[in-house]
C-alpha cells in the first residue's frame, strides 16, 4: 500500500497516457478528456505542502524565539491575510482583489517591486564579476569574452558605430556557433528528460516516494 | 607604489565603488537621451508581420508565463503585442502559466488600457455591453457604431475601444498549465469555463467563433522560464500551432534551434527584443511613439560598454601585475 | 493622498530598501525579504482557490452537478496528510498521479519536439544556389559544430584520436562560441532587469522622466 500501489499508479498513469496519445477513439479521447479537467484540480492541492512547510518553519522560530524570529511575522501574516482579504472580505477598500483594495496593494506595490529589484540586483553582481573574476586564461576563455564582447555591442544601438559588420558578425554567432552547441544540449536535455520519464514510469528511479515516512 | 601593489591595489577594490559605478552609469543615460537608432532582426520581425497579417476574423493567445522578477524584460514586450494586436482587431485570449504571472496579466492590460498614457485602449467590460449582445450585436463594427451611437466617446488619450468577450478574454492562471495547453488543443471552454472576471466563457463571441487552440492563429508566450517549451511540446506538436517566443536575454540564446527548426516562427530576446518591436510599431504606424523598452536601449549602450571595459581593465590589472604566474606557480606549472 | 500615489510611494521604498542591500545588509533589507516570500505565497493560495479550486470543484459541487469531482478532490486532499507522521504515505498517491501521468503523456510530444524535430532540422542543407557564403559557412558550422558538440558531451569515450579525440576539440571551441554568446546575453538581461527598476524610481517616482 505504502510504496506498491504509487508505482503501481505511476505506471499504469503513464502507459495509459503514452498509449492514450496514439489511440484517436472516442473512449481515448474520453480518458483524456477527464484527465485534462482533473489533474488540475489535484495539481491545485500541492500548494497545500508549500504552504505547511513554510507555516511549520516559521512558526517554531516565532515559537522558540530564534534569533530573527520577528520576520517570520512578516512571512506569516500576509500568507494568511492575502487569502482571507482577496477571498473573503467583501468587496471593498479592504477586501477584493481589484484596485483598489489591500489585497491588491501588497501585491502590486510590494511584491511586485521587491521581486523585480532583487532580480535587478544581479545587474550588480554581473558588473562586479566582470572585473573581478573574467579572466582570458586560456584560448578558449578568450574565445568565449571574445564572443561575448562581440555580441554584447552588436546587441546596443551603440555598436553599429564599430562598423555595420558588427552586428552581422554577432547575429551569425547567434545563428550558427550558437545554435550548433545548443542543440548538441538540447539533444542531451531531451534524452534525460526521455530517459528519466522512462525510469519513474517503470519504477526504476524511486527517489520521489522518499519524504513521506517508510 | 611597486607595479604590482598598484595592480594589486585596482583588482581588490571594494566592489561597492563598481555597484556605485554602474548605478550611475545606468541613470545618467536617462537624463540625457540619445535616442539612438536601433535595427530590426528577422526573428523579431517575423512575429510582428504574423500579427499584423491577422483581423478581427483570426484569434491569439498572449501567455503571461512571467514572475515580476523579469517584469522588466516580459513586460515590454507583452504590453507591444497587446497594442498590435488590439491595433488590428485581433481578439486576443490571455493566460498565465503561474499564480505571480496572472497578476502580471492584469498588470500588463491595466498598462494599456490606462486612460492616462496616450495611446491607450479603452476597455468596455463585458456586464457592459449585454445589451448589445443580446440584441445580437456581436461583430466589432457593429458593436462599436451601436456603442458610439449611444453616446460613448472615446476619452482624449485613447485610440480605440477594445469590449470584453469580442476583443479580448483575461483567462488567467491555472495549474499544470501544461496539461491546460493540452485540454485546450480540444475545447478552451472546457479548461476556463469561467474567465478572471467570472463571465462565461461558453457566451462569448470570441470563444464561440474560436472553440479550440486549433482555430487559433498564433500563440505567443512571454516566458522567464522554460514555460515556454510547454507550448511548443503541447501546441505546437500536438496539432500544429504556430508559436511565437518572447523571452529574457539569459534564455533567448538557447532557443535558437527552434526557430531555425521552424517550431517557433520568431523570437524576441530581452529588452532588445521588445525595442525591436516597438520600432516596427512606430514605423508602421501602430503606435504613435516608441515606449520603455527603446528607452531603456541608451542605458543599454552605456552599460554594455562599461562591463567590456570592466573586462578588459579587470584582464589587464591581472596580467600587467603577473598574477597570473602567482597562479602558474601555485599549481606547479 | 490617492491610492496609487501611496503605492508608488511605498514601492519605491522597499525598492530602496532592497538596493540598500549593496552597501550592507540591514533590518530594512531583511523585512522587504521576508514580506515577499508571505506574499507571493498568500497571493497565490488566493488565486488559486479563486480560479481553480472554487470554480471547478467547489461551484459544481455546491450545485450537484459534479459530484465525479470528488474523485480528484479528496485525492488533492490527501496531500495534506504529509504533514501527519503516521499517515504521510497517503501523500504519495496524489504525487503518482500527477508525475506519472504528466511523463506519460508528455513522452511522445517531448520525443517530436525535443528529440525528433530538431534531429531533421539538423539534416540542414550546405549549400544552395545564390546562397552568400557566409550562410554556407554558417551551415558548415552548424551541421558539424554540432555533431562536435555532442561528440564532446559523449564521457563513455576517452577523448582520444580522430574521431573522439579531434572531434571533442571542434566541439569544445564551438561550445565556447556558444557560451559565450549566451554569456553575452546574459549581461544584457541584467541590465535590463535594472533599467526596469530605475525607469520606475525616476519617471514614476520622482518623475524626472518621461
Amino acid at each position: 500500500m505504502k510504496r506498491t500501489v504509487p508505482l503501481i499508479i505511476v505506471m499504469v498513469g503513464g502507459i495509459l497516457m503514452m498509449i492514450q496519445y496514439f489511440i484517436p477513439h472516442q473512449a481515448s479521447q474520453a480518458v483524456f478528456d477527464y484527465y485534462t479537467e482533473w489533474a488540475p484540480i489535484v495539481g491545485a492541492f500541492a500548494l497545500v505542502l508549500g504552504v505547511g512547510s513554510l507555516t511549520r518553519v516559521h512558526f517554531h522560530r516565532i515559537r522558540r524565539r530564534s534569533k530573527n524570529w520577528p520576520y517570520s511575522l512578516a512571512v506569516l501574516i500576509p500568507l494568511y491575510a492575502m487569502p482571507i482579504l482577496g477571498l473573503m472580505v467583501p468587496v471593498s477598500l479592504w477586501g477584493g482583489m481589484e484596485s483598489p483594495s489591500i489585497f491588491h496593494f501588497l501585491f502590486m506595490h510590494i511584491q511586485v517591486p521587491i521581486q523585480s529589484t532583487m532580480f535587478s540586483l544581479l545587474a550588480f553582481y554581473i558588473a562586479s564579476a566582470a572585473f573581478r573574476a573574467f579572466r582570458a586564461k586560456s584560448a578558449l576563455a578568450t574565445v568565449l569574452l571574445g564572443s561575448a564582447t562581440i555580441v554584447m555591442l552588436a546587441q546596443v544601438p551603440i555598436g553599429e558605430i564599430f562598423g555595420p559588420g558588427l552586428q552581422d558578425v554577432g547575429l551569425w554567432i547567434l545563428r550558427f556557433p550558437n545554435l550548433a552547441a545548443k542543440r548538441a544540449i538540447q539533444f542531451g536535455v531531451g534524452f534525460g528528460i526521455l530517459a528519466t520519464s522512462l525510469k519513474i514510469i517503470f519504477g526504476v528511479e524511486r527517489n520521489w516516494l522518499g519524504g513521506a515516512g517508510e | 607604489m611597486s607595479a604590482v601593489n598598484f595592480w594589486g591595489k585596482m583588482l581588490n577594490v571594494d566592489r561597492r565603488w563598481i555597484f556605485l559605478l554602474i548605478g550611475v552609469v545606468s541613470i545618467v543615460p536617462f537624463l540625457i537621451p540619445v535616442g539612438m537608432p536601433l535595427t530590426t532582426t528577422t526573428e523579431v520581425e517575423s512575429i510582428y508581420d504574423c500579427i499584423d497579417s491577422l483581423g478581427p476574423e483570426n484569434a491569439i493567445f498572449l501567455a503571461f508565463d512571467f514572475d515580476p522578477g523579469t517584469d522588466a524584460e516580459n513586460m515590454p514586450m507583452s504590453v507591444a503585442v497587446m497594442r498590435h494586436a488590439f491595433f488590428r482587431h485581433v481578439p486576443v485570449f490571455m493566460t498565465a502559466y503561474t499564480p505571480l504571472g496572472n497578476g502580471m496579466m492584469m498588470s500588463g492590460f491595466e498598462y494599456v488600457t490606462n486612460q492616462e498614457l496616450p495611446g491607450c485602449y479603452t476597455p468596455v467590460d463585458y456586464a457592459d455591453w449585454a445589451t448589445y449582445r443580446d440584441a445580437g450585436i456581436v461583430d466589432r463594427d457593429g458593436l462599436v457604431a451601436a456603442w458610439e451611437a449611444d453616446g460613448h466617446s472615446l476619452p482624449e488619450n485613447s485610440v480605440g475601444w477594445v469590449f470584453e468577450g469580442r476583443d479580448y478574454a483575461l483567462l488567467g492562471y491555472l495549474p499544470l498549465f501544461h496539461l491546460v495547453i493540452l485540454g485546450m488543443t480540444s475545447s478552451i471552454e472546457a479548461q476556463y469555463p469561467e474567465d478572471s472576471h467570472g463571465n462565461p466563457l461558453v457566451e462569448m463571441p470570441m470563444l464561440r467563433e474560436h472553440k479550440s487552440l486549433r482555430e487559433v492563429d498564433l500563440a505567443l508566450t512571454m516566458a522567464g522560464s522554460s514555460a515556454c517549451m510547454s507550448w511548443i511540446i503541447y501546441g505546437r506538436e500536438k496539432i500544429g500551432l504556430p508559436i511565437a517566443f518572447g523571452v529574457t536575454a539569459v534564455m533567448a540564446t538557447d532557443y535558437f534551434p527552434f526557430i531555425q527548426s521552424h517550431q517557433i516562427i520568431g523570437q524576441m530576446g530581452g529588452l532588445r527584443g521588445a525595442a525591436e518591436y516597438e520600432v516596427l510599431m512606430e514605423r508602421n504606424g501602430v503606435s504613435a511613439t516608441t515606449d520603455k523598452a527603446f528607452t531603456g536601449m541608451d542605458v543599454q549602450s552605456a552599460a554594455h560598454l562599461l562591463i567590456i571595459l570592466l573586462i578588459i581593465m579587470g584582464n589587464v590589472a591581472y596580467f600587467a601585475g603577473g598574477f597570473h604566474k602567482q597562479h602558474l606557480m601555485k599549481s606547479g606549472r | 493622498m490617492s491610492y496609487d500615489l501611496i503605492g508608488i510611494w511605498v514601492a519605491a521604498l522597499f525598492t530602496l530598501a532592497i538596493y540598500s542591500f549593496l552597501y550592507k545588509e540591514n533590518p530594512l533589507y531583511r523585512l522587504a525579504e521576508h514580506l515577499v516570500v508571505g506574499i507571493s505565497a498568500g497571493y497565490s493560495i488566493a488565486i488559486t482557490y479563486d480560479i481553480v479550486v472554487g470554480p471547478k470543484l467547489v461551484d459544481p459541487l455546491i450545485a450537484g452537478t459534479g459530484w465525479v469531482l470528488l474523485i480528484p478532490g479528496i485525492l488533492g486532499l490527501l496531500y495534506i496528510t504529509r504533514f501527519m507522521p503516521n499517515v504521510a504515505w497517503l501523500s504519495r498517491y496524489p504525487m503518482a498521479f500527477i508525475m506519472g501521468t504528466s511523463m506519460g503523456v508528455g513522452f511522445p510530444l517531448t520525443m517530436k519536439a525535443e528529440v525528433l524535430r530538431q534531429l531533421e532540422a539538423a539534416m540542414a542543407p550546405i549549400y544552395a544556389a545564390g546562397m552568400p557564403w557566409h550562410i554556407v559557412l554558417g551551415n558548415l558550422v552548424m551541421i558539424f559544430g554540432t555533431l562536435a558538440a555532442l561528440i564532446y558531451f559523449f564521457f563513455s569515450k576517452p577523448h582520444k584520436g580522430i574521431f573522439f579525440g579531434t572531434g571533442s576539440k571542434v566541439g569544445i571551441w564551438v561550445i565556447m562560441l556558444g557560451f559565450g554568446a549566451t554569456f553575452g546575453f546574459t549581461v544584457m538581461g541584467r541590465i535590463s532587469l535594472l533599467i526596469g527598476r530605475i525607469q520606475f524610481l525616476l519617471g514614476d517616482w520622482l518623475h524626472l522622466i518621461k
